[in-house]
């Protein structure tokens, strides 16, 4: 290890299952060393990279705690300080590198062993980060997404890892989910590891939104240009809006099936003979169903003809009115092709933002990204297939990653066995389609779905409920917790998982101006400059007004 | 040597030596640094200072007058007065460099004892090891002897305050089981 590192401390004690603790050196200040902090430990065989979980203060001496030194003796502070009184720290060891081989470019392994007595413990340094995490210079596949604490190298996602798996980034509310989304689809789009759709409840991601201190910032439209289409359930809410929206979606009703309204349950307050009644109607009208059962006027007789209970069907007659409210239901024979565009973009490798506009009722948003979701899914199943049976790289399909905000109402422990996003977070892996799942009450969401997830990128959390959540499926949380609940509220996430070697804490990257033309955008000047450059080398100087 | 001695060795064992000063009343201060050159340059802290009758049997006598009274009309008393240092060895020079153990012989008899300069204060008290040997031990006033040793040694150094801190660190080693003491020393040692 080379000797201009900076000490940190020795390591004192530990164990390979309740982590290493080290007594920090007495001339570092202990407000400086952070819950999540990245360090090195340089063993003798070994480099052992660990994150910080907590900091201790101990004394040598109880008398020491019963009479501590008075506020203006100074010098008895310092005499104890790193003496009779000391700081713990205690580290979690994630991956170790063979110190012989740490100038060659291996991937480190998984820790099986603690280094020894007294080892030293440095800060880790640039070559580190980038050793563990990667850098973008050693490949596509690599994205920056943010620096550890203290430290301006940047922290890298495989995105190649990223998108094999469904993943989640979840945070309070205020936390940053949004931004962190937007950052990660960004890289998701600008590496080109997968196609995007994404479920925009708020109209967030596709044009320009606003921060919470009232500025605005772009849009992935607006940073992407062509490569991102916004489709609209709302085109009047998007016009106001200042949106040029793409497509304008409808949904016939003949695309709603008896399997997008039994999901909705909760939202409709429908009991089970309810959806029974449906599945009844359905077996007899087939894909008309909705379309027949709204427009009876005797309840009664109707339920006699498809030999379900009248109350049920008339309770599922009166809670199904709601939906031909939506503007974006349309009769079936006003046949809208906006779900077909929409998988023709994504087979064309352009992603896709659904824009709710004034329709983000959650009744509105669970009934549209079932409906939507659905077809993606039976496209994928279909075209997989085909590339199973053909093996022509031509045929595979691309890998798709669906953005669902309020995901806890998508996955709860009875929706995610009815809705198809259960199926796709727990299988559909093998189909190119994973889930990008963005939430603030990770706890609402089923467990199985919870411990499938690939990565997790989590802001702050404060509910133990849904810490415990976030970590679940996750192998030796202990230290994470305090990690987790320590963050800073904004800008700061913990990662997790298959993306990442090891957990780290990062300071988010922000999503400016600088981080737009990082993604290739230009700024509004430049954009104008451009243009006119391109004018006049197509058609010279003087033709321009 | 250019400077003049302070005092000569008249007893000496392993751990300490007793030396007859060159004049009355002129001593090297309380916890003060020490060498004995010889073979090997012996350094000490000076524990304990007495003046008295050169005839063990006899005892000064009160005259009630003022020292200068006493300088012009009994000259010849004080020819039979002596100063004597007690001196505690805590380390030695030897090929150059300063070790903070016992000599491994004794100053020699007669040999002469020198005050350290800043820079031999400095060089010899740059660890602080020294302290640990001055505990476990019954003869000497210790904790006055470590206040005394710790300031003059400070104020050799170019930060005092830092030294403070260093030395008080060891002591807070040294006592890690007795914070009352530890805190009374450095209280001490501050002022």
């Amino acid at each position: 290890m080379k000797a201009h590192r900076k000490l940190l401390g020795v390591i004192t004690r530990g164990s390979l299952l309740d982590g290493i603790e080290m007594k920090l050196a007495a001339e570092i200040d202990v407000e400086d060393v952070k819950a999540g902090k990245f360090v090195v430990i340089s063993g003798r065989q070994n480099l052992f990279f660990c994150m910080i979980t907590d900091v201790r203060l101990d004394a040598s001496n109880p008398e020491i705690l019963l009479n501590p030194p008075g506020h203006d003796d100074m010098l008895m502070r310092q005499v104890l300080a790193g003496t009779s009184t000391y700081v713990t720290v205690s580290l979690r060891p994630m991956l170790t590198l063979p110190v012989a081989e740490q100038h060659e470019r291996r991937d480190p392994l998984p820790v099986k062993t603690i280094p020894p007595h007294f080892a030293e413990v440095y800060e880790a340094e640039e070559q580190d980060v980038n050793r563990i995490f990667g850098s973008e210079a050693m490949g596509k596949q690599y994205f920056n997404i943010g620096q550890p604490l203290d430290m301006e190298t940047p922290v890298c996602l495989n995105l190649a890892r990223f998108v094999e798996r469904s993943n989640g980034i979840f945070g309070k509310t205020g936390t940053g989910k949004t931004f962190l989304t937007r950052v990660v689809l960004a890289g998701l789009i600008k590496q080109r590891a997968a196609v995007n759709f994404v479920f925009d409840m708020h109209n967030e991601y596709g044009w320009d939104s606003r921060r919470e201190d009232g500025s605005f910032v772009r849009g992935l439209r607006q940073i992407f240009g062509n490569q991102v289409a916004i489709f609209t359930l709302d085109p009047l809410s998007s016009r106001r809006r200042g949106v040029s929206a793409d497509y304008e979606v409808y949904v016939p009703y003949s695309e709603i099936t008896v399997e997008d309204i039994s999901p909705l349950q909760d939202e409709l307050r429908l009991n089970n003979t309810a959806v029974e009644a449906a599945y009844l109607v359905a077996a007899r009208y087939k894909d008309k169903w909705l379309e027949v059962l709204l427009a009876q006027d005797d309840i009664k007789a109707f339920a006699e003809e498809v030999g379900a209970h009248p109350e049920s069907l008339s309770a599922l007659y009166r809670k199904l009115k709601r939906v031909e409210s939506f503007p974006f239901v349309v009769k079936s024979n006003q046949a809208s092709d906006a779900i077909d565009r929409i998988m023709d973009c994504l087979r064309r490798g352009i992603h896709v933002v659904l824009e709710f506009g004034q329709q983000n009722s959650m009744l509105c948003y669970l009934l549209v990204a079932n409906i939507i979701t659905r077809r993606i899914h039976e496209l994928y199943v279909q075209q997989t297939e085909k590339y199973l049976a053909t093996r022509d790289k031509g045929d595979e399909p691309r890998q798709l990653v669906i953005t669902i905000e309020e995901a806890h109402k998508f996955l709860n422990p009875t929706a995610a066995k009815q809705t198809i996003f259960g199926v796709i977070a727990r299988e559909m892996r093998k189909y190119y389609v994973s889930l990008l799942v963005v939430d603030q009450r990770p706890s609402g969401i089923e467990d199985e779905v919870l411990s499938q997830l690939g990565t997790r990128i989590t802001a702050l959390l404060n509910d133990e409920k849904d810490i415990q959540a976030v970590l679940t499926g996750v192998s030796n949380t202990a230290g994470l917790r305090g990690v987790l609940a320590s963050l800073d509220s904004k800008q700061q996430a913990l990662v997790i998982g298959h993306a990442v070697p090891m957990p780290v804490v990062v300071k988010t990257r922000t999503y400016d101006e600088e981080f737009f033309r990082a993604m290739g955008a230009l700024p509004q000047a430049e954009k104008q400059k451009k243009l006119q450059q391109d004018m006049i080398s197509l058609f010279g100087e003087e033709q321009l007004p | 040597m250019s400077r003049l001695h302070l005092a000569e060795v008249v007893e000496s064992s392993t751990s300490e030596f007793l030396a007859q000063c060159r004049e009355l009343h002129v001593v090297p201060p309380f916890g003060s640094l020490v060498k004995v050159p010889g073979p090997i340059t012996a350094f000490a802290l000076v524990y304990d200072v007495a003046t008295r009758s050169i005839e063990p049997n006899r005892r000064a006598t009160a005259f009630g007058m003022t020292p200068e009274e006493l300088a012009e009309e009994q000259p010849q008393i004080f020819e039979l007065l002596r100063t004597e240092i007690k001196a505690f060895l805590i380390g030695y020079e030897a090929t150059g460099r300063v070790l903070q153990i016992l000599p491994p012989e004794p100053p020699r008899i007669h040999s002469f004892v020198y005050a350290c300069s800043r820079d031999e204060i400095k060089a010899f008290s740059a660890k602080t090891d020294f302290l640990r040997s001055l505990f476990n031990n019954s003869r000497v006033p210790v904790d006055e002897l470590i206040i005394a040793a710790v300031r003059l040694a400070a104020e050799a150094h170019d930060h005092p305050g830092q030294y403070l801190v260093q030395a008080g660190k060891e002591l807070a080693k040294l006592l890690r089981d007795d914070y009352d003491r530890l805190h009374s020393l450095m209280r001490r040692i501050a002022l």
